[in-house]
């Protein structure tokens, strides 16, 4: 009967896309688009740690694998290169460093922003990698390592407008990404451990938030937006890519940048998030960082300009 | 064979809907091989008691019994619910609207009930299917839908769906009503066959003339009650009751 | 006609010479060319907005085939998410036909909680709420209650179709004669017996149109899935659109793309629904004999309406929400 024939169909289709999913599936967060093989060097620090233990650290070590997550769209610090299938970015090259000192391989995985700063991973990946700047509010969910760099941050406006000051950007809109340190600066809120920032922007500006800085940018472009406020390396990077907007000034401020576990992840972070912060200054002294910064920035950011 | 047998008893029977007390004390008995009639005006009560014996209805009060199995009306237990299942098994029933299902043909609606309810085996139970429909004249439309069939078909392959099941008594709920007058005499003659045949009927119709010819007995509903019964002769003939009368004459 | 008697104003007969002219040439143009006309006019509005906004047709042709792989997740998730639905949706429909209050309520529960908040806080309450209740679980539930994206996704969107399913079930349950149900008892079967025999297969002609708009509907919704951070394996059309966008800043010209793409995947399915509601209409509709004189729609057409309502005679009545379109006249 023909009816049967298209019931037969539709079970079989539901099979097989249930066994496409089983054979596909990966249980943490999204899964990793595809691991980067560390070449293990000398034996990683996991070879001096009790795999025994019930901390984080002894998890990824008996793991085998460090589950970094990382932001697949956010060049030049990780970007996912289709055409290869490989990461590729400032954050990816400290990542994968990170692990190979550990002696551990790499995972990727690609959560949302919000979802990575707001903490509670339910152990879903163990380390963020992503340029996350150290504010007070975030230390309250994460344990912050080191940092590993510093980024300026600082103010583009469209090309060739008349606002060439701080102050003309009085009354002004300003496009911000949401939850991000330049929207809790512009607000004068940013609360950075050991650093206070000098306010230089008129607090009367007009503060438009953002999923991400990319749409902030294109909003300046089709002029929705008089200036926008981010990252120095991701405002050059626009302005490499084509897009007609000028540098405003100086860097307003400087945010420390680290990588950070989960406070409340279901083993303890601290052993884990100190190996980490020992190996970060390791990078530093033997120039590691330096080097990946001249790569990726033609500039060395890894020196705290705070002194 | 005991032709003295009450296949189907009623006793005392009351059915309301809400405020409105339809059926208001009937009590009926019906013997093997025998074919009863059940006239009378609308919302006299007669479909109700019909619909009453195999429960598609529930009794507000009395009981009924088919085949030995006695029940009356109120909550359905599970285990009322399977009595009242097996009491349906025993009865068959041809519906005004005929009630064919309309994604089968009418060989599967024949075989429907053996198959499903009692489990046969598709062969045998084919091979059934055929011979009933032989019976009510339809073999070459074995393979049809309801869709292509007309309204006299339809009823006669239903009559073979609720024969395929044995049961003890047929009951029919006014099974022409709905037919074009053509079409009546085709489901009329399938039923004189099946009534000559020796099976146990209750008709509930407005055909006097089937009454007239084939009814052993029948019975005048009134406002709810039995009025008057007896045999076509004496209700025809010898009316008793000047409601009866009046019907008739309106109905003749 | 009739004598030259004074009428009252507004019985004089309306004459409009322009559109009178107008209806005369068009009647000579055959029915399919007019349709074509239409969508061609359409398209063209669309290509002539294309090119007012200055896509780089450079940058979408390089990285369109980038943003259109990813339509198995799309298509997949949909597919999963709705034979969920459509077990959910069956289970619900039958509590809010059953007597018993149990059923009955957590039926109603359901249907009103998932159709009471918004998709997206569903999803992400499966996502993070169902996840941090694992970890304080601990244990097993840990392992169970973590759950990916693409799980989470399909979870939300199953219980959330199912929902809004039920009521479509529902009406298709009820629609069927209660005559049937009253045959199939007098035969003496079960409850089970009734639904599976005769009720449900009655009720799955009326309920197939309205689930397949659900379907077309949730091929769409699958990309909120994306939202909650799939990784690049499991990306779908959006996903891969919203990240290429946004590193090169060419975030409209990669929407525009997966646009598109999700636009021919609901053409396919739309045909392909079409085929299976004519397959279902046999043994509700005459096929003898030619198509109506009336009905000269093609039916090869996007947005005609699929052929199996020809023929006079008998059909049963049965609600056709989306194609029920009556034949043009004349």
């Amino acid at each position: 009967m023909r009816k049967s024939t298209i019931k037969l169909g539709f079970v079989l289709l539901a099979a097989f896309t249930l066994v496409a999913a089983a054979c596909s599936k990966s249980k943490s967060g999204g899964g990793g688009g595809g691991t980067a093989a560390s070449t293990p060097a000398a034996t990683g620090m996991c070879a001096t740690v009790d795999q025994n233990g019930t901390d984080l650290l002894a998890a990824v070590c008996r793991a085998g694998v460090l589950r970094v997550a990382t932001d697949p769209a956010y060049p030049p610090q990780s970007s996912y290169d289709e055409t290869t299938g490989t990461w590729q970015g400032f954050d990816i090259d400290v990542a994968t460093d990170i692990a190979k000192r550990l002696g551990v391989q790499v995972k990727w995985v690609t959560p949302a922003w919000d979802v990575i700063t707001a903490g509670h991973w339910s152990g879903r990946w163990d380390l963020s990698v992503g340029s996350m700047t150290i504010t007070a509010e975030r230390a309250q969910v994460l344990d912050f390592s080191t940092p590993y760099y510093y980024t300026p941050a600082g103010i583009a406006v469209q090309k060739g407008s008349p606002i060439t000051s701080f102050d003309q950007l009085s009354g002004k809109s300003i496009g911000v990404c949401g939850a991000c340190t330049y929207e809790y600066y512009l607000e004068r809120k940013l609360d950075i451990p050991g650093y206070t920032p000098t306010y230089v922007i008129p607090q009367d500006v007009k503060i438009v938030t953002y999923d991400t800085d990319s749409t902030a940018i294109q909003d300046l472009v089709l002029g929705r937006l008089d200036a926008v406020m981010s990252a120095v390396p991701t405002l050059q990077a626009a302005i490499d890519k084509g897009k007609p907007i000028q540098l405003l000034g100086d860097p307003v401020f400087y945010e420390p940048l680290a990588a950070a576990a989960d406070k409340s992840a279901p083993e303890d972070p601290t052993s884990f998030i100190q190996a980490v912060s020992d190996i970060i200054t390791q990078m530093h002294q033997d120039g590691t960082l330096t080097q990946l910064s001249m790569k990726w920035y033609k500039t060395d950011l890894t020196v705290n300009p705070l002194g | 064979m005991t032709g003295n047998q009450a296949v189907v008893r009623v006793e005392n029977l009351h059915k309301s809907f809400g405020e409105l007390e339809v059926v208001r004390g009937v009590s009926m008995e019906v013997h093997q091989g025998e074919v009863v009639v059940m006239f009378g005006r609308s919302g006299a009560g007669k479909s109700t008691v019909l619909r009453c014996i195999n429960f598609l209805e529930d009794p507000t009060s009395g009981w009924v019994e088919v085949d030995g199995i006695r029940l009356t009306g109120g909550h359905r237990t599970r285990a009322k619910r399977e009595q009242i299942r097996q009491l349906r098994i025993r009865t068959g029933m041809v519906f005004q609207s005929f009630n064919l299902f309309p994604h089968m043909t009418a060989l599967e609606n024949v075989i429907e009930g053996p198959v499903t309810v009692k489990g046969m085996a598709p062969e045998p139970a084919k091979e059934l299917g055929m011979r009933l429909l032989e019976r009510v004249g339809l073999a070459d439309k074995a393979e049809e839908y309801p869709i292509r069939l007309s309204g006299g078909q339809q009823q006669r392959v239903a009559i073979a769906r609720a024969l395929a099941m044995e049961p003890k008594v047929m009951l029919f709920d006014e099974p022409t009503s709905a037919l074009d007058p053509e079409l009546i005499g085709e489901v009329l003659a399938v039923m004189r066959d099946l009534a000559m045949g020796g099976m146990t009927m209750i008709v509930v119709t407005h055909e006097m003339g089937f009454a007239r010819e084939v009814a052993h007995r029948m019975l005048f509903f009134n406002d709810g009650i039995i009025l008057e019964e007896g045999t076509p002769k004496e209700i025809f003939e010898n009316t008793r009751h000047v409601e009866t009368r009046k019907f008739l004459d309106a109905v003749l | 006609m009739g004598a030259e008697t004074a009428r009252p104003p507004g019985l004089e007969p309306r004459r409009h010479p322009f559109w009178d002219r107008v209806e005369a040439i068009g009647l000579r143009i055959p029915y399919t060319v007019k349709l074509v006309a239409v969508w061609v006019a359409l398209f063209l509005v669309l290509a002539l907005a294309f090119a007012g906004a200055h896509f780089d047709t450079a940058w979408m042709r390089a990285n369109a085939w980038f943003i259109i792989r990813g339509v198995w997740v799309t298509v997949f998730i949909a597919v999963v998410s709705i034979i969920f639905s459509i077990i959910l949706a069956l289970l619900g429909a039958l509590g809010r036909l059953s007597k018993n209050p149990v059923p009955y309520g957590l039926a109603g529960f359901y249907t009103s909680f998932f159709r009471g908040t918004p998709l997206i806080v569903q999803l992400y309450l499966w996502y993070l709420g169902l996840a941090q209740i694992g970890v304080n679980l601990g244990g097993v539930w840990k392992t169970y209650f973590v759950l990916s994206a693409v799980q989470a996704g399909i979870l939300g969107l199953s219980l959330n179709y199912g929902a809004y399913m039920t009521e479509i079930f529902r009406a298709g349950i009820q629609s069927v004669p209660h005559g049937q149900s009253e045959a199939a008892e007098a035969l003496g079967m079960t409850y089970r017996q009734r639904m599976r025999r005769v009720v449900l297969p009655q009720a799955f002609r009326v309920i197939v149109p309205p689930t397949g708009n659900e379907f077309i509907a949730m091929m769409k919704d699958t990309a909120l899935v994306s939202l909650l951070g799939t990784s690049i394996a499991w990306a779908d059309p959006f996903r891969r659109a919203t990240l290429l966008g946004r590193a090169d800043f060419r975030s409209l010209e990669a929407l525009v793309v997966a646009a598109v793409m999700y636009w021919v995947l609901t053409g396919v399915f739309s045909f392909f629904q079409r085929k299976l509601e004519n397959r279902l209409a046999k043994g509700y509709v005459r096929t003898s004999g030619a198509p109506a004189p009336k009905d000269r729609r093609p039916r090869f057409l996007p947005g005609s309406a699929g052929g199996g309502q020809g023929g006079g005679g008998m059909m049963v009545e049965i609600p056709e929400p989306d194609t029920g379109r009556e034949a043009p006249p004349g």
